[in-house]
């Protein structure tokens, strides 16, 4: 008796970790046999922030479409399968939503752990493999011609908006010495090493360099290492909770630089002022992609549908989530344009021109690798402003960075 | 040297919380054999509770503390009867198991209820410091390290001085012996995973305002708790204790200089020490135990 009461114990623990571990498959209705796209996603595990995110805009992409008659008059139909953030898992769930659920589209996971070995699965099959949020030099150092990231710029592009801009500035307001920090990570570290050529060439000194390792990271001591240096600007290669610990370290140890820039994270307008508090994020610098007031097809419909199905408001919407958008978006210009289900078509056609989408027009170079660039954006009176390039700008600039208050 | 003694300094501040996380894990260990790999997520736990608490109920995670350890004690003798205790042989190889599923179960239960979202519990003084020395000493971390010092303190003062600390002794250094001499094992042993799981949420509940956390942070966190206890010797409150302000000192002084190597040398020191003293700082080798 004990050990049955033991076992049924065992299973409702397994039930709940489950839940968090389900896969899906959104049903639709309509007389003619569905669209069905398979997606890998990381529901559960170190990317599931990113992943669940990202399910929401693919999610959102497919109720949109749908109300509007679907893909080609048929319903879209996804086939969502929980990765676990698992790089074996996920090319395992491409392999059989390709041959054995024989899916008629695939859309791309999260991380270039994940993406680089599911593009590879895709292009064995000749299937289109439209991703989110990678293009590591791993991934498009496959030269595969089914692989597009679909974002305005390469992730290994996301500082060069800011070099771009320090280097616009007179050289009497430029910063004079520089001190680098990055995430030991496979595409901040090049993206990063991207600016130090660019400041070093323009004869910035660089006065701090390091690699932080990717798990139990101690910010205090990081960031006293770095404020002994005495940089005039901080560029900083983060990804989520490091940007949000290091800005917090940066305000206890009273460390507070000219021109900080951060790659990722302070960019999360959902996250990044609750994590770090309101009080501190003005003056910061970071680069994205898409914002929600951004002026471009469909993203008022996108914004105002995302608050419809999800609830808050336009400035919690995640980047992932526009991104995953976009691959709906795009992928059903495409296909309607084609005028059929075909993968080497939609291949040809996304290889041929820009493409309009919430993120503004998207093309790529034969490796996938998008040829646009990203924005430079800056926390002023508590918003996320864009502030270069100077055609996109909703407001000039505030620098030198203001004192922690 | 400013920095090598800074670094020092937030070392012992930081290792005194990790301290206050280990030691329930040896405990527990200690007491029943079991290697409670659901100690990080009890952390986090902790952590969340703090963060509700405080964004509820506007109640100062350090005065959280108080009844988050009391929760937690209840919620720790209830696993313990739910599903430790039935484990009736095997029970070193099979509490890993039983704790990993507890463990995935809490995951996901938090991921369930808060989302995965980072969180942190943003105090008026989470990001507050004062000068001593020319030493910018970050208010939180000193306050964390004061809490765990002080729950470290009484608890030591309970297992000296009251017939339940010397029962958890008892049944920690020898638990036939301790049976034999009439100490009912099964109560000491729930208590002690009480105790075990209290602790780890009462440094969970600071460790909320030092860090960003969701649900997936004990991942990180149970690699660093399990090399503490390795190094202080499994059992052992003591060595897990010094252990934390060892391992804690090494990692910030080689995050000032070296940072890539901090998680390295970290478990590097566990390694070297192992090859000296297999039985760890503490640890009681096992031809003495035979």
């Amino acid at each position: 008796m004990r050990s049955h009461r033991f076992a049924w114990a065992i299973i409702g623990i397994l039930a709940v970790a489950g839940s968090a571990c389900s896969s899906s498959s959104t049903s639709t209705t309509g007389s003619k046999s569905p669209v069905v796209v398979g997606i890998s996603l990381s529901l559960t595990g170190d990317f599931s922030d990113s992943g669940k995110t990202e399910q929401q805009g693919y999610q959102l992409w497919q109720s949109v479409q749908n109300a509007k008659g679907g893909m080609l008059g048929r319903q879209i139909q996804l086939k969502i399968v929980d990765d676990a953030s698992s790089p074996d898992t996920a090319v395992s769930n491409y392999q059989n939503l390709i041959t054995r659920d024989k899916v008629d589209l695939v859309f791309g996971p999260f991380s270039t752990l994940l993406t680089a070995p599911s593009a590879l699965v895709a292009a064995r099959y000749g299937y289109a493999f439209p991703d989110p949020a990678d293009g590591a030099p791993k991934t498009l150092n496959e030269h595969l011609q089914n692989f597009f990231l679909m974002q305005p710029a390469g992730p290994l592009d996301t500082g060069l908006t800011w070099t771009r801009y320090i280097l616009s500035l007179p050289a009497d307001q430029r910063p004079k010495s520089v001190a680098y920090i990055s995430l030991d990570d496979p595409f901040l570290v090049p993206a990063v090493a991207l600016d130090r050529t660019a400041f070093t060439a323009a004869g910035i000194k660089n006065v701090y360099d390091n690699i932080y390792p990717t798990e139990n990271v101690q910010m205090t001591p990081l960031v006293a290492a770095i404020a002994a240096a005495q940089p005039d600007m901080v560029v900083a290669g983060t990804m989520e909770a490091d940007s949000f610990d290091m800005v917090k370290a940066m305000v206890t140890e009273k460390f507070n630089p000219k021109y900080l820039f951060f790659m990722n994270g302070a960019s999360d307008s959902a996250n990044f002022p609750t994590n770090v508090g309101k009080q501190n994020i003005e003056g910061i610098f970071s680069a994205l992609g898409w914002y929600p007031e951004e002026k471009t097809p469909g993203n008022a419909e996108f914004v105002a549908e995302y608050i419809k199905k999800y609830g808050g408001d336009a400035s919690q919407i995640s980047a992932d989530t526009a991104e995953a958008y976009t691959i709906g978006q795009v992928i059903t210009e495409v296909v309607e344009k084609v005028g059929a289900i075909d993968n080497a078509k939609i291949i040809q056609q996304l290889h041929s021109s820009y493409w309009p989408s919430i993120q503004g027009s998207l093309a790529w170079d034969a490796d996938g690798k998008p040829v646009g660039t990203l924005l430079l954006v800056e926390w002023i009176g508590g918003k996320l402003e864009v502030v270069y390039p100077a055609t996109d700008a909703t407001h000039a600039p505030v620098v030198p960075k203001p004192n922690w208050p | 040297m400013h920095l090598l003694i800074y670094g020092c300094i937030l070392g012992i501040l930081l290792g005194g919380v990790y301290g206050l996380m280990a030691s329930g894990l040896a405990l527990v260990w200690g007491i029943m054999r079991v290697l409670n790999i659901a100690q990080a997520v009890c952390v986090i736990l902790g952590s969340y509770l703090a963060f509700t608490a405080f964004t509820v109920l506007h109640v100062d995670p350090m005065l959280a503390v108080l009844p988050i350890s009391v929760v937690m004690f209840v919620f720790g003798v209830g696993i313990y009867y739910a599903f430790l205790r039935p484990i009736r042989r095997d029970r070193e190889s099979l509490s890993i198991l039983v704790t990993y599923a507890i463990a995935i179960g809490i995951e996901g239960a938090l991921g369930l209820i808060y989302t995965t979202s980072l969180q942190h519990t943003g105090t008026s003084y989470a990001t507050q410091s004062f000068e001593v020395g020319g030493f910018q000493i970050p208010t939180v971390e000193l306050y964390a390290f004061l809490i765990s010092v002080a729950i470290l303190g009484l608890l030591a003062l309970m297992l000296q001085r009251t017939r339940l600390g010397r029962a958890l002794r008892a049944a920690t250094q020898n638990p036939t012996a301790a049976r034999l001499l009439g100490v009912d094992i099964d109560r000491v042993s729930a208590v002690g995973f009480g105790i075990g799981i209290s602790t780890a949420a009462a440094a969970g509940a600071v460790y909320g305002m030092i860090y960003s956390f969701n649900p997936n942070s004990h991942y990180d966190l149970i690699g660093i708790l399990l090399a503490i206890v390795v190094l202080g010797g499994f059992g052992s409150m003591r060595g897990a204790i010094v252990a934390a302000l060892i391992l804690g000192v090494i990692a910030s002084v080689v995050f000032i200089y070296w940072p890539l190597w901090a998680n390295l040398s970290f478990f590097g020191v566990v390694v070297v020490v192992l090859l000296f003293r297999p039985q760890g700082l503490w640890g009681v080798p096992n031809w003495a135990t035979q």
